[in-house]
């Protein structure tokens, strides 16, 4: 199948090979949560909402000189193609969610609140393909949300490789091609990677270009999310001068 | 010392936290003066249900879909159709599944990995009124008599649990049958159902359902939940008002008014039928309201 035209050079859904999907984020969804985001990656939808900082439900996890922070991906059961039955608690619920647990637990500061616990809870709308890029940039809008302090804004997007190119942002079609995925989680400001996992095989000297073009993907996210956080700065800033 | 002693009129901040702490330190007390002057925290009459919206179509991938907001309180039902061969018992009939989950995203009360305790007890009360209530001709879901025949898998999200969630719900479940759309579907060479695209103009393949695309719904329930405490009925409780005073009644009519389901599990009040009355009286209203808003979005998405 031909992911990329060989006359036009566009893929599958008219994108150029370095071209991102349209994203959205808009923050403060989830009225009851101390922090909520929804954003999405074309036609990837995820909410993100944020407890905390708040009491360990469970004592016996109590961490004494920092936050406990936990994390739960779910999908809904209409979300992806056919409509199945989404268990909690299957591998691949649980693999993410440890995954994007770690990478924000990389950036959140736990040493400003010890004794307390962090929720984070993600739950997929529409899955097209880089759900797990998804989840984290909608996590690090709900944190930013809630006021907890981190030390930069975590953003993250996924990469492949297919005829030949480096593609950016893969959609689920794509991702389905058998090629390699290579997903990177950034500290944007920081320069620091925080997130990277790969599937499928993949030349090593292909390999730097890949990753790169994800970083270059989560800076640009990093740009979009600054702008959404700082909008929402301004209406909050009007809302409570009145 | 009651809670109103030693408590002095003050102004601006400190008034502010003054009022917040009482509302969680003696939370029936800041109800019990509020509604001494007929009025709740809010601002709301004590018969009035807060704001409803009904948007449809928000899932693009599934067949029928509708995002439902009661105030804060939103609920997110998404319709997908896949066929199955009907039950030997009924072989004209197609099937629904109704399935409620409470993510944690929607309250600081469900704790992950968990179910929530309401989510079932909803699941099973929504799943019931759907198939008493006639809303459905299990008939139209049929494909082909004793082969084919659909079968609607209904899915509803809580994505913040804000009280009435019973009537957000069921409100999203008939938005999201009323925006179905069941897709074209042909039979192939082996026998088997297959759908067809709508761009495919291809002779051969001829849609066996060109006719019936949406559903009729003749009879439409809608539900009304509220709070007896004393002698004052509060109609469409928030999750504050629902966890300070315990006794919930459900009323479900249809759109012909007709009385399709009563709920009243426990609680520390013991109800007068005269107070039953007053519930259905109170969901009557709450029905026009309802239908009206239903009527509204249905036409607002034909204009489009």
């Amino acid at each position: 199948m031909e992911y990329i035209n060989p006359l036009t050079g566009f893929r599958l859904d008219g994108r150029r090979p370095n071209e991102m999907r349209q994203i959205r984020g808009e923050v403060g969804v989830v009225a009851r949560a101390d922090g909520s985001a929804v954003f999405e990656m074309g036609n990837t939808k995820v909410i993100a909402a944020v407890y905390g900082p708040r009491e360990v439900q469970n004592k016996s996890q109590q961490i004494d000189n920092q936050a406990l922070v936990r994390c739960e991906y779910s999908m809904s059961n209409f979300s992806t193609g056919n409509r199945a039955r989404k268990y909690k608690g299957d591998r691949r619920s649980t693999e993410i969610s440890l995954v994007i647990r770690q990478t924000m637990e990389a950036a959140i500061l736990t040493h400003l609140m010890p004794r307390s616990q962090i929720d984070i809870f993600l739950q997929v709308l529409q899955a097209d393909g880089g759900t797990r890029s998804a989840c984290i940039n909608a996590a690090t809008l709900a944190l930013a949300d809630a006021g907890i302090p981190m030390r930069d804004l975590v953003t993250s997007c996924s990469a492949g490789y297919l005829c030949s190119t480096p593609l950016l942002d893969l959609n689920y079609v794509e991702d389905s091609a058998g090629g390699p995925d290579v997903t990177v989680g950034t500290l944007v400001k920081m320069d620091k990677v925080t997130l990277l996992q790969m599937d499928a095989k993949l030349p090593i000297d292909m390999f730097a270009d890949v990753m790169q073009l994800a970083i270059e993907g989560c800076k640009a996210i990093a740009n979009y999310i600054r702008e959404v956080l700082s909008e929402n700065s301004k209406k909050l800033e009007c809302m409570k001068g009145n | 010392m009651t809670p109103t002693e030693g408590l002095k009129p003050e102004s601006g901040l400190a008034a502010e936290i003054e009022v917040e702490a009482y509302r969680l330190l003696f939370p029936l007390q800041y109800y019990e003066r509020h509604l001494a002057e007929s009025v709740r925290p809010d601002s709301r009459a004590l018969g009035r249900a807060r704001d409803t919206t009904i948007a449809l179509g928000p899932v693009t991938s599934a067949d029928g879909s509708a995002l439902v907001k009661i105030g804060d309180t939103t609920m997110l039902a998404a319709i997908k159709l896949e066929v199955m061969t009907p039950c030997i018992g009924s072989p004209d009939e197609g099937s629904v599944a109704v399935d409620f989950q409470m993510p944690p995203i929607c309250s600081p009360v469900v704790r992950p990995g968990r179910l929530a305790e309401l989510a079932p007890v909803i699941a099973k009360q929504l799943s019931d009124v759907i198939m008493s209530s006639g809303m459905l001709n299990l008939k139209e879901l049929s494909l082909i008599s004793g082969k084919a025949a659909w079968m609607a898998y209904l899915d509803i999200y809580c994505l913040n649990a804000d009280g009435s969630l019973f009537d957000a719900a069921l409100l999203s479940a008939t938005a999201a049958f009323s925006h179905l759309q069941i897709p074209l579907v042909s039979l192939n060479d082996d026998g088997k159902v297959i759908t067809v695209s709508e761009e495919l103009k291809i002779k051969a393949v001829e849609p066996i359902n060109k006719e019936n695309r949406k559903l009729t719904i003749a009879i439409v329930p809608f539900s009304l939940t509220c709070i007896v405490h004393g002698k004052y009925i509060l109609a469409d409780p928030t999750s504050e008002e629902e966890s300070v005073m315990d006794t919930h009644v459900t009323v479900v009519l249809d759109s012909k008014e007709r009385l399709v389901s009563l709920y009243k599990a426990g609680g520390a009040i013991l109800l007068h039928a005269s107070v039953v009355k007053d519930c259905i009286a109170l969901a009557r209203l709450r029905v026009e309201e309802l239908s009206e808003i239903l009527r509204e979005s249905l036409s607002a998405m034909e204009v489009d």
